[in-house]
């Protein structure tokens, strides 16, 4: 069911032309877009163009047609496909236009095949139209930071390095709360080992559908999660900063050197190194196939994450929490190219320990934005805040000061997650190439009273509250 | 057992089924009632004086909470008490004499200008902790500078039920000339409720047994309030053994909360008070949408917390668990539905959305399971005071109830609407501008003239005499500037 696809572009120039394409934006080439899909979708014949956004503006802005995967699409012409229309579409693309005003979206077999307004883009002929009324259409939501996938046992201790462990063998595919979380609109999650250790293993991104672990597997590894702070210094032999930062900065360059010569080996025949499999991940790590997801909240402990995790090794990691005043370096991490994926607290009151916020109740969406920071997403570290709850991460982003003009909140939910994870060539966004997994919603996402009516995931609609009970 | 004064009272006036009378559980002072009563009837004769104090929002669009809107309209209070509501209503000292020194008129003036914003009721959470003193008799431990009342207040709650009481948000503000602090004002109501329990085969059998002598002790006393008529050596019914405030629920004063989420609990609860005649107050009631038409036929209320989630054990074979649907179903069976968060307390760890500060987010996910709008907000306003007994002073925006309002800059229901201004008996209480916690947050265009401006006549004349009152008049407006 889900195609599994090679990772082309390591995650660095992936980001280098979604800023290229951000700054192509501003300047004005932000015609095509989403339009541009529709003309080609009209042709009947729904062509995946190939993608290669690095660098010109001119293509930058025929993004949302583009697509680098399989490629297949235009040899599927003979299969029906469903238009999905709604009075509004939430594309959620890179760059260019965020909505439509009575949009079509067009989905055949597993993907989406065009995007556009209801009048400029027809149906197909033979194909199915499913009229949505006054809902809204976006695409499914990305948690980065969720421990519901499976077993909870995913947080070991015994050692504080285990960057060997993977939690991809505890998931169990649309458990409860994965079902729950399914109806929120939440498609896709990273699912990681627990923070009780410095280096936690490898997360598993999955989706929360039904089906068995093939069919439900975007990426493994997801992520190698690293933990620093205050979660690992539970160990109880009296951890501090000190032995963390140790831990963490000998792994990576230990993994870093294995991961290298690796390279050397394939491409300058250096003789082939022992395989370790506790450091294989380092090879997805330093070839950008994968990034790492790091437990860090206080404004030190951020520090030391961008210093020991992307200043000193050039991977490719992202702030996961984010919590209180880290915000403050929101320059220094849109310096290094480090997102913000913030969560599950999301508002620092004034108190002790943290820096002094004059009284202020601050949002760490609102301060990473006033920082710069143009990647900011939301995780609910489920279950501490409910999987299903990931949208009200979002509307209390808004809430405390986020500035949403941009539609900074959808994003954080859709789009963002995807780019930062290295998968925003399938997900995150409603344009031609994509999976076709989408919501239909009644409204604005952030809102608790919007509720998700029905949810395609590749197509096929694996949730519809007018069908069966609703869940959530 | 001794009975309060009150129940007494009650029973002896034959008014054993009234709605619950605004007294005290533990006593009541002669003269409460009377004191209450005969200010509120008097106050429309009563002339003006020195402690007058008028305050009105103007400009505004007005939620009444009774399902009205009114555009850009004015609302009068006058000593704490809504005066009118409408248009066309003059406000003393400002469209009557406005040439008048204040010193001479014999009252204060301030007016509030919210154009563009919006006016509803005070929200009232059923439940919350921590939001004012440390409970027991709110009178003694209520801290009026509380950091937390003012986060309440900019949450939007005015009042709250705390323990078993009915209590008001009630922030001590001075303008430097009322220094007074009304610590009586701060309880609506002692005791609203007494709790029930139904949850395990003993507290069935104790709690009809309870129902069954009370009831009993009921009906004696009313034979021998008859029959002491023509024999006046009748001795009273006993009271032994009968649970005094059983009593006070079955003769519709206080009313009886159990905690209760199972549907057998439910259906036992429903069955239970239909029998005895009273109108249960169900705390929890996760799985009420399974049972709504019995709990609406029982006429109860329930108070849920939406955003639970709770899987049905999976040995039964039947509907369970919780349910987002759950408010609106219970609803639309009739029952009434206040709502309260997931956490009854002010929580500043920083996972936000979840606490009392956010109740309307709360609010949002009934509606989210179907829930209409309106019912959804008087579930935080009018149905929490109906069930508290208080719904005559607090829930609404009518005439005669207390001035307890906020202004907000949006939809009351909308998670990024933040609340401007709290008002509580006729002041002004909260000023998200003046405080220190959200005034960054997407601060309010500067107005010409502040728009909490205090009448007083001729100011600018005033200004060449340099009398006392005038420099009195210009360290206030200075202090004014120093708080911005």
């Amino acid at each position: 069911m889900v195609a599994r696809l090679a990772h082309s572009r390591p995650a660095a120039t992936r980001r280098s032309a979604f800023r290229s394409a951000l700054c192509g934006a501003l300047l004005g080439a932000t015609a095509g877009g989403a339009v541009a899909g529709v003309n080609e979708a009209k042709e009947a014949a729904p062509v995946a163009v190939a993608n290669d956004t690095e660098g010109s503006l001119a293509n930058a802005t025929e993004a949302s047609l583009a697509n680098d995967t399989d490629g297949n699409l235009a040899n599927d012409t003979a299969e029906a496909g469903v238009a999905l229309r709604a009075a509004k579409v939430l594309v959620c693309a890179a760059e260019g236009p965020q909505a439509i005003d009575h949009g079509r979206v067009l989905i055949q077999g597993d993907r989406i095949v065009g995007v556009g307004p209801a009048a400029d883009l027809a149906v197909p002929d033979g194909w199915t139209e499913v009229d949505c009324g006054a809902n809204w259409l976006m695409p499914g939501m990305i948690d980065l930071h969720s421990h519901v996938g499976g077993a909870f046992d995913i947080n070991d201790t015994v050692y504080q390095v285990n960057s060997g462990l993977r939690v991809s063998a505890t998931l169990r595919p649309a458990n409860r709360a994965l079902e729950v979380a399914l109806a929120s609109g939440v498609t896709t999650v990273l699912y990681i080992p627990g923070s009780g250790s410095n280096i936690g293993g490898v997360g598993v991104l999955h989706k929360t559908g039904p089906g068995g672990y093939e069919d439900v597997v975007v990426r493994d590894p997801g992520s190698l999660k690293v933990a620093q702070g205050d979660n690992p210094t539970r160990w109880g032999y009296g951890m501090s900063r000190l032995l963390m930062n140790y831990h963490i900065r000998s792994s990576m360059r230990a993994g870093k050197a294995y991961a290298r010569a690796w390279v050397d080996h394939e491409e300058e025949s250096a003789p082939e190194p022992a395989r370790r499999l506790n450091l294989d991940v380092y090879r997805a790590l330093l070839s950008g196939e994968t990034q790492i997801s790091t437990h860090t909240q206080y404004y030190q402990v951020v520090l030391a994450s961008l210093r020991l995790l992307r200043a000193e090794t050039g991977f490719d990691m992202y702030i996961d929490h984010g919590s209180f005043d880290s915000w403050r370096l929101g320059g220094v991490a849109k310096e290094l190219g480090v997102a913000a994926i913030l969560g599950p607290r999301t508002v620092l009151f004034p108190g002790s320990r943290r820096f002094d916020t004059d009284g202020r109740a601050e949002g760490t969406p609102w301060g990473f934005q006033q920082q710069g920071v143009e990647l900011i997403g939301f995780n609910t570290d489920a279950p501490v805040v409910p999987q299903h709850e990931l949208s009200v991460q979002a509307a209390m982003g808004v809430r405390y000061g986020m500035d949403d003009s941009g539609m900074g909140s959808v994003r954080g939910l859709t789009i963002v997650p995807a780019i930062v994870a290295g998968i925003d060539d399938r997900l995150g966004s409603l344009e031609a190439g994509k999976h076709a997994d989408i919501l239909v919603v009644t409204g604005h996402p952030a809102d608790p009273r919007t509720s998700v009516e029905r949810v395609y995931i590749e197509g096929e609609v694996v949730y519809d509250a007018e069908q069966e009970a609703r869940r959530w | 057992m001794r009975f309060p004064l009150h129940v007494k009272a009650a029973l002896a006036a034959g008014l054993l089924f009234a709605a619950a009378p605004l007294v005290r559980a533990s006593f009541t002072p002669p003269t409460f009632d009377d004191e209450e009563e005969s200010e509120e009837g008097e106050e429309s004769a009563e002339e003006d004086g020195p402690d007058t104090r008028y305050f009105a929002v103007v400009g505004a669009d007005i939620h009444t909470g009774t399902g009205e809107v009114l555009r850009g309209a004015t609302l009068l209070s006058k000593n704490g008490k809504i005066q009118a509501i409408g248009y066309d209503i003059e406000i003393p000292g400002r469209d009557f004499q406005a040439d008048v020194p204040s010193a001479e008129r014999g009252y204060t003036t301030e007016v509030l200008d919210a154009t563009g914003f919006r006016v509803y009721p005070g929200m009232v959470a059923i439940e919350s902790s921590g939001l004012l003193g440390t409970g027991g008799d709110f009178r003694d431990s209520i801290d009026p500078f509380d950091q937390n009342m003012v986060l309440g207040l900019g949450a939007g709650i005015t009042s709250t039920g705390q323990g078993s009481s009915a209590v008001k948000l009630k922030r001590y503000v001075s303008d430097g000339t009322d220094v007074d602090y009304d610590f009586d004002g701060v309880v609506l109501r002692d005791k609203w409720y007494t709790t029930m329990s139904y949850n395990s085969a003993n507290s069935r059998r104790s709690l009809r047994e309870d129902l069954e002598r009370a009831s009993q002790y009921i009906r004696e006393y009313r034979k021998w309030q008859e029959d002491v008529k023509s024999d006046k050596e009748l001795k009273e019914p006993s009271k032994k053994g009968v649970n005094g405030s059983v009593v006070e629920v079955l003769t519709g004063q206080i009313m009886a909360k159990f905690r209760a989420d199972s549907r057998e609990e439910l259906l036992g609860i429903a069955r239970i008070a239909q029998e005895y005649g009273f109108r249960p107050v169900i705390d929890g009631a996760r799985e009420g949408w399974t049972v709504a038409d019995e709990l609406g036929r029982a006429g109860a209320y329930a108070i849920v917390t939406p955003r639970e989630r709770r899987d049905k054990n999976e040995l039964l074979v039947r509907d369970g668990g919780s349910s987002i649907e759950n408010a609106a179903i219970l609803h639309a069976a009739g029952v009434q539905i206040a709502i309260k968060p997931g956490s009854r307390g002010v929580s500043l760890g920083g996972i936000t959305g979840r606490d009392i500060m956010h109740l309307p987010v709360e609010v949002g996910f009934a509606i989210r399971g179907g829930l209409p709008e309106e019912a959804a907000v008087a579930s935080v306003t009018t149905v929490p005071a109906r069930m508290m007994g208080v719904a005559h002073r607090v829930g609404t925006l009518a005439k005669g109830r207390d001035c307890d309002l906020i202004v907000t800059d949006g939809d009351l229901l909308h998670y990024q609407t933040f609340v401007q201004w709290a008002v509580v008996d006729g002041k002004v209480v909260y000023d998200k501008e003046a405080e220190l916690f959200f005034a960054h947050i997407r601060p309010r265009a500067e107005t010409e003239v502040a728009p909490l401006q205090r009448l007083d006549a001729g100011e600018n004349e005033e200004e060449e005499e340099g009398d006392e009152d005038d420099d009195d008049e210009k360290d206030k407006k200075k202090d004014d500037e120093d708080d911005d």
